[in-house]
């Protein structure tokens, strides 16, 4: 492995928002590939970032600050990048559910999903079931994650669940939930398919589901 | 035993009658079901189009005049309420830091926006919308940072009403007007960019720390000037997957002003809680090192285990919560699941005292009858010493 790709890795693992810019266009210079330098600079350092995380290491602020780095990175990377190439994983339509405005955790999400490779379409809060299917059928996104922190508003999951059904997408579309009134038991009760408790649990849900498709 | 004693004797680890009573601030749905619903619902009074064309012309002008009296009428029936329901503390709450832009759209003095919007129950309320500062510049020019010495003195005079309208049957755990340090910079900047701020804008942290550390301290030492015995800030330190950052950059960046502050009100003879959600279970040490003497901050649907905390910590800090507002107090529970909970939480917390039962956070859905069945229950079998089998 180059010394520069391995640069790249450290610099997200440091969150090191500054210095991420200049090794990302040293790998380019140095003829690495744009789609080497994100699987192996980039993607590897967020596993990294991840498993901390997860090991209680690092915290949800570091989190949004390693999918800040990305941000920095992924423009110069995607300017080298062959035209109509695309390294996206999938398609992910994200929403805050009716009658509820709380969106800093579905922000995380998207930031965590964007830097790995996701196309992340957010539709906001307090948003319509209506509204989420009809961005599922124009845009043919088949993931969906849904945020939910007022215990009064799950209802609003059960009409997304239901909404698909009768839209005739249920089988092709795969609904996770997650937020502070959320939980297995509710995921099961809704009819989701999934429930993430963090933004990495929701990546690896996202991938698993990319995986199996 | 008087309430007051319960309460402060519980805050201070010495011995009570009974396990004292809480009530985490109601909302207006529980506050009309005891003191009975106004005429007019909030609601329709705030979105006919006759106030909506008001408020969204002159709605700055109209916020000192007409808004804010209202506001205060609703947090003075909050305390009412609570008293009436017969908790021996009861948090008091006085918000006159908000400025109405429009009529869907409230700004906070301290920098952040939030939306107004009907609770579900023919109120209105607010909700978090986002950051108000996205910029240094717009730091430097925000047109509403409060004047820390007025919020103080309409504190002052707030509060010293309540004391002696309400002060002489429940403790008043009072709060004016300051939200928590770290909080109130968490909506102003938007939490996907504090971290980029605390890592870039070193000195701008510092200064918007300090002044909030201004405006909590004065708010504070009117609260005690007018007689409240106990103060409580809530700082929402945590979210459901744990603390928002990192907890030694916590300590580092907001524990010498909390110090500061908690000194400041202990010096004036009087007892500090913090209020924080989410998973605080990485924080709880931190808390305690800068000298809380209660802790508002179990939430067992983030994770927090109470029962364990009792035991590690229990001796050092008064546990103040318990009962679940995601199902047992609300509208799908039994009253007899109440009890049973307050049961369970009396016999394993409370002995050794420290222990103040509460729900574990305010809500806009909790009926007013499921709280009188928890106060009731914590009367029936909260005696010391406990003895439930």
């Amino acid at each position: 492995m180059k010394e520069s790709i391995l640069a790249v890795r450290k610099a997200i693992d440091e969150l090191d928002i500054d210095g991420i810019s200049k090794l990302v266009s040293r790998c380019l210079e140095e003829g690495l590939s744009p789609e080497e330098v994100i699987q192996e600079g980039v993607s590897k350092g967020l596993e990294i970032v991840g498993g901390k995380f997860e090991a209680g290491e690092y915290f949800l602020a570091d989190l949004i600050m390693a999918g800040e780095v990305v941000k920095e990175a992924m423009p110069i990377l995607k300017e080298k990048m062959n035209p109509g190439e695309s390294n996206s994983r999938g398609k992910v339509i994200l929403a805050t559910v009716a009658g509820d405005i709380h969106e800093i955790g579905k922000n995380i999400v998207g930031m965590i999903l964007s830097a790995n490779g996701y196309e992340v379409i957010d539709l906001g809060v307090d948003v319509p079931a209506e509204k989420i299917m009809d961005t599922a059928k124009t845009t043919g996104a088949r993931f969906i994650g849904l945020s939910a922190l007022l215990t009064t508003m799950v209802g609003s999951i059960k009409e997304v669940v239901e909404s698909s059904k009768a839209a005739g997408l249920r089988n092709k579309l795969r609904i996770v939930i997650g937020g502070a009134c959320t939980s297995k038991d509710l995921c099961k009760e809704m009819g989701a398919d999934a429930y993430g408790e963090t933004a990495i649990d929701a990546l690896r849900i996202f991938n698993g589901f990319t995986a199996s498709t | 035993m008087h309430a007051i004693e319960r309460v402060l004797n519980a805050l201070e680890g010495k011995p009570t009658d009974r396990v004292p009573t809480f009530c985490a601030m109601v909302e207006d749905r529980t506050f009309n079901e005891v003191l009975g619903k106004p005429l007019i619902s909030q609601e329709t009074l705030l979105k006919n189009p006759v106030s909506r064309f008001f408020l969204d012309r002159w709605g700055t002008r109209l916020t000192k005049l007409v808004f804010q009296p209202e506001v205060n009428r609703a947090l003075e029936k909050r305390i009412r309420a609570q008293v009436e329901l017969g908790f021996d503390a009861v948090w008091a709450f006085l918000d006159e830091t908000f400025v109405v832009l429009d009529s869907k759209t409230m700004a906070r003095f301290t920098g952040s926006i939030f939306n107004l919007q009907p609770d579900g129950f023919g109120n209105m309320t607010y909700m978090y919308r986002g950051p108000g500062i996205k910029s240094r510049e717009d730091f430097e020019s925000w047109p509403y940072w409060p004047d820390a010495d007025d919020v103080a003195h309409s504190s002052y005079k707030f509060f010293k009403r309540m004391v002696k309208k309400y002060g002489d049957r429940s403790c008043i755990i009072g709060e004016a007007s300051a939200y928590g340090i770290q909080e109130t910079i968490l909506w102003a900047l938007g939490f996907e960019k504090m971290p980029i701020w605390i890592r870039r804008e070193k000195d701008l942290i510092k200064r918007f720390i300090e002044r909030n550390e201004e405006l909590c301290l004065k708010t504070n030492m009117a609260l005690i000037d007018a007689g409240v015995r106990v103060i409580i800030q809530c700082d929402d330190f945590s979210f459901k997957s744990g603390p928002i950052m990192n907890p030694k950059l916590i300590d580092e960046l907001f524990g010498p002003s909390y110090k500061r502050i908690i000194k400041a009100v202990h010096d004036r003879g009087a007892k500090y809680v913090l209020h924080s959600c989410g998973d605080n279970t990485l924080l709880f040490d931190t808390f305690i090192s800068w000298g809380v003497d209660g802790l508002h901050a179990y939430e067992m649907t983030s994770n927090v285990d109470i029962f364990k905390e009792k035991k590690i910590h229990g001796d050092k800090v008064t546990i103040i919560g318990g009962v679940g507002v995601d199902y047992l107090l609300t509208d799908r529970s039994k009253d007899e699941e109440v009890v049973e909970e307050v049961r369970k939480l009396i016999k394993e917390l409370g002995p050794g005292g420290r222990f103040i039962i509460s729900p574990v956070h305010s809500l806009s859905s909790i009926p007013a009858h499921k709280l009188k069945v928890m106060v009731d229950a914590a009367k029936r079998y909260g005696s010391y010493p406990i003895s439930i089998s």
